[in-house]
């Protein structure tokens, strides 16, 4: 049974903010680059929250609905050393530390340290109380046996508050709470579990893989697993993130023309797939999330088997990715792309020879333009795909 | 003990006055731990290997017929599962509750009455079953007594006025008659406790302020650690067969005093709490828990 410490400081940009400057403290904030034509909400206090403020959100609508707000602009590298901070009072106690990106994240497996430390709780409270101490945060607490269950107990506790889910109880604890609290499930199967009148972790559960392969298809089984806290997941060790490389693309006007986002996409891969060929890596998985022109986001990946640098089969996947993420008419404002599941490339070639030729000619044509952008910069040649974009 | 006849209640300078040693079967006693799920008591050999955190109450209460719930000191109860815990133990099984730490440690000074709500509302189902022997409301050293203090703590009682509620004081200052005294009227447990011999800390006493209740915690003497902030080494530390028969005096006299009595190990490192509470049960000649 492992223990798992989640650590939350809710609103972190804001919490961070309110140390520097301690007049923002119960006032309503919001955090955005006020400057930008289309400013979005980066974060927002919690008084901010409750006027209905929501991340992503254009500030134009935010700043109707809390007209009192202290407007700040966002300063990532005052949020990243308060990141770090909060990290350092974590790594007294266990190796196994896995911080969220400078979102006031961070999980600590404490599992086996009793002997040492004392129990877990003790421990979660001894954080927050270091970090009350020391940086002047006040982050919520849960302890609970893996990731995600903990993430739930901190969802249902936020802005503040602490909750051990005690081994053995982590399906009582979950049965009851509303599906949305639970980290991974989409609003698409939020929608479709409504309209069954599923609105509990315990109600979708109780049914079938058939039942639920019915109302959610290939989802069916990540939601049934996820709603009843399944979670393996380890909690990386401190200082080690799995390698992946993204990259994002703001659309000048926002589009709903294929072509143009193809030429956005295809232009991310030339891009990342010079990095993995540079780095000597090849991509498993990858991901496109795309962001609508109303903030909304959506992600899907797909799989590259066997895993690749190659441009032209990077694009295929990717392209998979992204047709799976568009589910909406609505105009793209930003696409991102992350290639993970890095590896060293496959030694083992196909075993037919038509599609050995294949591979040879594609791996022949990407070591070409490789060597003559090598030679005369990277406008010198591109594919026509990318000048859509 | 080391308590001076000067710091006792007219009462207990009588009891402390004429002990006469362990001569019966003291009826109404009961032994246990300071919590119980401690991962290290399966490696320690308390619990069979690779025992789940969830089957540690049902094999703790095989041994032992009362406990004394810490986790509630960290976070508030909550009804479901203290119902949950109660399905796992016998029906004549009980529970000390410790006081959540935002009534005690990390007093808001607006919204405890909340807290206070929501603390009593967590226990209510231990209450309904009478499971519930005892609130153990234990106060830090920096809980000095102090005018403040002092109404913090009166008003805190008054809205624990039909539980039965034991105090634990850290801190010397609260060792005087009239806080007993005061204890005595409001029928409220005074906890004695063996700590190391520190200055500063409340000090080793047999006073009993409520006839229905005593209440006895055992935390170790681990003068080095105890102080360091790290419970494994504070409650680090295994006391002798010596150690806790200098008690025995204390405890019938106490026990005569009161009409049941309550008795915790808090050093539960390595499993040393349980493996002390045996010992103790056996030397007050009490088969079992």
């Amino acid at each position: 049974m492992r223990s798992i410490i989640h650590i939350n400081i809710a609103d972190f940009a804001v919490a961070v903010e309110r140390v520097v400057d301690r007049s923002l403290t119960d006032r309503p904030v919001i955090i955005a680059p006020e400057g930008a034509a289309r400013a979005a909400v980066y974060d927002m206090s919690e008084e901010a929250y409750q006027a209905g403020v929501r991340k992503g959100m254009p500030l134009r609508r935010a700043r109707r609905l809390a007209p009192g707000a202290c407007i700040l602009a966002p300063h990532p590298d005052r949020y990243e050393r308060a990141m770090a901070d909060v990290f350092k009072q974590a790594l007294p106690y266990s190796p196994l530390i896995e911080p969220g990106e400078d979102d006031g994240h961070l999980f600590v497996d404490v599992t086996g340290t009793s002997r040492l430390f004392g129990p877990p709780v003790d421990v979660a409270w001894r954080l927050r109380r270091e970090m009350r101490r020391r940086l002047d945060l006040s982050p919520i607490w849960s302890l609970a046996a893996n990731k995600l269950t903990a993430k739930v107990a901190s969802r249902l506790v936020k802005p503040l508050g602490e909750l051990q889910v005690a081994a053995g109880e982590e399906a009582a604890f979950l049965a009851p709470l509303p599906i949305w609290l639970f980290p991974g499930i989409e609003r698409a199967d939020l929608l479709s579990l409504r309209d069954f009148n599923f609105t509990a972790a315990a109600e979708v559960t109780a049914l079938t893989n058939d039942q639920l392969t019915v109302i959610l298809g290939a989802r069916a089984s990540f939601v049934r697993d996820t709603l009843k806290g399944t979670d393996e997941t380890p909690v990386l060790p401190a200082g080690h993130r799995p390698p992946r490389i993204a990259l994002g693309h703001e659309f000048g006007t926002d589009t709903n023309d294929t072509a143009v986002i193809e030429g956005a996409l295809f232009n991310l891969v030339e891009a990342a797939g010079r990095r993995l060929r540079r780095a000597r890596r090849a991509a498993g998985r990858l991901a496109v999330r795309v962001t609508y022109a109303d903030s909304r986001r959506r992600s899907r990946q797909a799989a590259a088997r066997p895993a690749t640098a190659n441009d032209i089969t990077l694009f295929e996947t990717a392209r998979r990715a992204l047709h799976l993420a568009l589910s909406r008419r609505v105009r793209l404002r930003h696409l991102q792309l992350t290639c993970a599941g890095l590896v060293h490339p496959p030694a083992q070639r196909p075993l037919f020879t038509a599609d050995r030729e294949a591979l040879d000619r594609r791996e022949a044509l990407i070591g070409s333009l490789d060597t003559i952008r090598g030679r005369f910069g990277r406008e010198a040649v591109r594919f026509g795909r990318g000048l859509a974009a | 003990m080391s308590a001076s006849a000067d710091t006792m209640t007219p009462a207990a300078r009588g009891m402390a006055a004429d002990r006469p040693g362990i001569t019966r079967r003291i009826p109404n006693l009961r032994v246990g731990t300071s919590g119980y799920a401690y991962p290290e008591w399966v490696t320690a050999g308390f619990y069979p290997t690779s025992t789940p955190s969830e089957k540690m109450l049902p094999l703790y209460a095989r041994r032992f017929g009362v406990t004394e719930l810490n986790f509630t000191w960290y976070q508030m109860p909550k009804a479901p599962a203290m119902v949950r815990m109660r399905e796992r133990v016998p029906e004549a099984f009980g529970f000390a509750v410790k006081l959540t730490r935002t009534l005690t440690h990390e007093i808001d000074p607006h919204g405890w009455r909340g807290q206070m709500t929501r603390y009593r509302d967590g226990i209510a189902p231990l209450v309904q079953s009478a499971q519930l022997l005892a609130v153990l409301v234990q106060l830090p050293p920096s809980f000095r007594r102090r005018a403040p203090q002092r109404r913090y703590l009166a008003e805190l009682l008054d809205e624990l006025a039909d539980l039965p509620v034991a105090v634990e004081f850290r801190h010397s200052s609260w060792a005087t008659d009239r806080v007993f005294a005061e204890l005595e009227r409001r029928r409220v447990t005074l906890v004695a406790v063996d700590t190391p011999a520190l200055p500063g800390l409340f000090p080793r006493l047999d006073v009993v302020t409520n006839p229905d209740l005593f209440y006895l915690r055992f935390h170790g003497r681990n003068a080095r650690g105890w102080r360091s902030g790290n419970m494994q080494q504070q409650f680090d530390y295994d006391y002798t067969d010596a150690e806790l028969a200098e008690w025995l005096p204390a405890i019938e006299t106490m026990a005569s005093a009161a009409q049941s009595g309550l008795l915790f190990f808090n050093n539960h490192v390595r499993a040393q709490a349980p493996k002390n509470a045996e010992q103790l049960t056996a030397q007050l000649g009490l088969g079992g828990g």
